[in-house]
């Protein structure tokens, strides 16, 4: 195991790399130049080559991904064109943000997804199931930011019990933190709680057909017992792989809630730098995403054996 | 083995470059804040994240709403946008209007306790000049900035500038700043300013803090700390106005304003500003060179449908740049909606059927609507507007390569009238798109630069902007208004024409 989990690293440091060579790649290709967007719309010639040479996109492509590559390897990802602050800092002092909103997202969502979806399978065909894939139908319909707006309207503006937006860092006070991110985490959760519930209720029900399920049942075991020691078991693998993807999904920054509920994310910070053409930062960015969904995907495939004595990790 | 391949975060990280790219909506970050005493702290909540705080270097207008209560200028514009003394307590123009010497006040210190001297003007300006700085065009006319004494500063010119004082004052690019902290890298971060509230922390992503500056030359500031939070969303923002996390924004839906200005709580006040939206059209690009082509636009379109649409009535239509609130406002609108009068000219031109490659940009619906408004009223006269909407980098990129038929935009925070002018419309200027080239323009905007008479410069202006407008340079649309709404406890603030964010006179109550 210990083995597989270094192969793992080496081709993720592989991947990086190609990730890091494609961004670089697309970004010359996307429109815009850095410059005269830093620079707005009132300046002359000079000025404009003077910024240029500053930031150092005035040297052959070539040269510029080299020494990023260069820098990159020692944890250097260079300095943001627009702030001049290094963009390891920008990054670090986002992530926090992002962690602890996509977790607790993550979390209610389970919440929601496992009962419910399990429900809807051993009940497949009552009004219990018809309910749950009713509920989950309309939260998968309903987009974050939209219930997000509500929510602010709703126990902001009518209620007032929470803030409308804003961030306190978990560690420095925590019920701060708690009273921001209810409103956000919750938006984002029912909308990937719905999506889960799905992908629940259909592993449950697959696994509830597998022979073993049958045998437990004939065992003589009651259904409370066979869904939680044989079902749940069974119908783990499934779930434990939509539930990394969605992970990684949410900590590569849920943009428009953080715009919504004014939470200083990575989303936000890596819209920013698209929008203004910061390169250094979008490359920042996409690799750290890209090292998220390699980290999230190893644990997942870690998991699996865990899960399942069947599964060998060579 | 592992289900998942690990190519997916590849295709993933190129999902996000272009999704991401594709649909850049808005700008920055933010919160509103909720925490302090209400009585001596001050919530305001801005509608993006600055950039950066180095006055001299930011042009985002998120940091300037926070810099303007952080830095002094030597001169600086009143209610009125007329020049009054800041750290320079007065000034003297030579005979021959080629040296004004600025009288500098004494007793100033910048925040970090350094005292303020002769020395600090003119290390903030040849850090400008020479640093070739975005501000480094209104030292166009400057030979020297030269030191008399400690309190006394002679700025050399090459022509005679009667705009100076505007150069110097109306925009806070120009702000006089502190060497150490400069020289030390500290200033982006954490800027030293003389004015009335000096820097105190920055929580990156959501707020930045002020406290008054007690040593201030204009008297300490009322309000002992602003906490300018980051609130994207409008609707968020106002709810947090109304829920009296905040107490200040100028991020107000606009679809809202009508409704919101009649009421006391919050107060929300509609002013016009200086700024103008215009569209201009490609004179590299035929038929669009022929004048009568361009005016037909003038003769399509009706501009109090078009503002009506784009702000929700919130702005001042105009056929010229200048608003009316200026001294320098000049009455001429020769245009009105007459379509066969726009067909006529068309035809006369030679032109049937046009079609136009025309830019808008997401990063301001306003220039989305706008189009959509005059693409309706084009019609009309058989021009069709294909509307083609980018995010600001390409079309900041395609606007300086000349790729378009035309294209809609505003210009803000000019006061003097060589602003409004001259970058735009001399053939000389930086800022001339869309290729606009008339002798005549050229002439009286060279003559405006140095002519030291006002009522004479006034009249330059006028012949000027008549020229413009009738040649159709640019086909000026309205003056917006500035929207900002806070609560009824903040008093004694104004909203300003140019958008300064100014807190020093306002108090709190409970």
């Amino acid at each position: 195991m210990v083995a597989y989990a270094l192969r793992r690293a080496l081709q993720a440091l592989i991947v990086l790399v190609g990730v890091s060579v494609i961004v670089f790649t697309l970004l010359q290709l996307v429109p815009g130049d850095p410059v005269r967007v830093a620079l707005g719309t009132r300046f002359d010639q000079g000025t404009y080559d003077a910024l240029r040479e500053r930031s150092g996109l005035d040297r052959p492509l070539i040269a510029q991904y080299l020494s990023y590559l260069g820098h990159a390897a020692t944890g250097d990802l260079g300095v943001s064109f627009r702030s001049g602050e290094p963009v390891t800092t920008l990054l670090l002092e986002r992530l926090p943000a992002t962690a602890s909103l996509a977790l607790t997202a993550l979390l209610i969502a389970l919440l929601i997804a496992i009962p419910l979806g399990v429900l809807a399978a051993v009940r497949a065909g009552s009004i219990w199931d018809y309910a749950a894939t009713g509920i989950s139908q309309i939260g998968v319909s309903v987009p974050d930011f939209w219930m997000g707006i509500l929510f602010i309207l709703l126990f902001s503006s009518t209620f007032g019990w929470l803030p409308p937006s804003g961030y306190e860092p978990l560690f420095g006070d925590p019920l701060g933190w708690v009273k921001h991110v209810v409103m956000p985490a919750a938006a984002v959760g029912l909308v990937s709680g719905a999506i889960l519930t799905r992908f629940v209720r259909s592993a449950v029900l697959e696994s509830l057909g597998r022979d073993y399920t049958r045998t437990a049942h004939s065992k003589g075991l009651r259904t409370g017992v066979v869904v939680r020691r044989h079902v749940l078991r069974g119908a783990m693998v499934p779930i434990v792989t939509v539930t990394g993807l969605q992970l990684a999904s949410l900590l590569g920054g849920i943009i428009v809630i953080e715009i919504v509920f004014a939470w200083p994310g990575l989303g936000q910070l890596t819209l920013d730098a698209v929008r203004g053409r910061d390169y250094p930062v979008v490359q920042g960015s996409v690799l750290l995403l890209a090292a998220t969904f390699l980290v999230v995907n190893l644990l997942v495939d870690l998991l699996y054996a865990v899960l399942d004595p069947r599964i060998r990790l060579r | 083995m592992p289900i998942l391949k690990s190519s997916r975060p590849v295709s993933a990280a190129i999902l996000v470059v272009l999704t991401v790219a594709a649909c850049s909506t808005g700008e920055g970050v933010d919160t509103g804040a909720d925490s302090g005493p209400a009585s001596t702290t001050l919530n305001a909540a801005i509608a993006a994240e600055p950039d950066q705080l180095d006055p001299q270097k930011t042009t985002a207008y998120a940091s300037f709403e926070v810099l303007e209560n952080v830095f002094d200028t030597l001169v600086e514009p009143d209610d009125k946008l007329e020049m009054k003394p800041a750290l320079a307590q007065s000034w003297t123009t030579a005979e021959d209007q080629l040296s004004w010497t600025f009288k500098l006040r004494s007793g100033v210190t910048f925040h970090n306790g350094d005292p303020f001297d002769a020395d600090d003007v003119i290390y903030s300006y040849q850090r400008i000049i020479k640093g070739k700085l975005s501000s480094s065009y209104r030292f166009d006319s400057v030979k020297d900035v030269v030191k008399v004494d400690p309190t006394t500063v002679r700025i050399d010119l090459t022509r005679p500038t009667p705009n100076l004082l505007a150069n110097l004052g109306s925009f806070k690019g120009m702000a006089i700043v502190d060497e150490k902290n400069v020289e030390s890298g500290q200033i982006a971060k954490q800027p030293v300013g003389t004015g009335p509230f000096a820097f105190e922390s920055y929580q990156r992503g959501t707020a930045i803090t002020l406290r008054a500056n007690e040593t201030y030359w204009g008297g300490a500031p009322k309000i002992k700390t602003v906490k300018f939070g980051f609130v994207k969303e409008p609707s968020t923002a106002l709810a947090n106005l109304r829920g009296g996390q905040v107490q200040w924004t100028d991020n107000i839906p606009p679809a809202q304003v009508s409704g919101l200005l009649n009421g006391s709580d919050p107060t929300v006040q509609s002013v016009p500003s200086n700024d103008y939206w215009y569209f201009a059209l490609n004179e590299k690009r035929k038929p669009f060179n022929d004048a009568r082509v361009r005016q037909a636009f003038g003769w399509a379109i009706d501009r109090e449908s078009i503002a009506q649409a784009a702000r929700f009535g919130a702005a001042q239509v105009n056929q010229t740049a200048i608003p009316r609130t200026s001294s320098w406002y000049y009455d001429y609108a020769p245009y009105k909606q007459d379509p066969a009068r726009a067909k006529a000219l068309l035809q006369q031109a030679g032109v049937t059927q046009l079609t136009v490659d025309f830019m808008a940009t997401s990063e301001y619906p306003e220039t989305v609507a706008v189009a959509q408004v005059m693409k309706d009223q084009l019609s009309k006269v058989g021009i069709t507007l294909n509307i083609r909407t980018e995010d600001f980098a390409s079309w900041l990129a395609d606007e300086a390569a000349g790729k378009f038929d035309g294209f809609i935009l505003s210009w803000l925070g000019n006061v003097d009238p060589d602003e409004f002018y001259y970058s735009q419309h001399s053939s000389k200027g930086a800022n001339n798109y869309q290729k606009f080239k008339n002798p005549q323009v050229d002439e009286l905007l060279e003559a405006g630069r140095t002519t030291v008479d006002q009522a004479r410069r006034k009249q330059i202006y006028d012949q000027a902007a008549k020229l413009i407008v009738d040649q159709a340079s640019y086909v000026y649309l309205y003056n917006p208004n500035v929207v900002q709404g806070w609560s009824p406890k903040l008093k004694g603030y104004t909203v300003r024409a140019d958008r300064a964010i100014r807190f020093r006179d306002a108090s709190l109550s409970n």
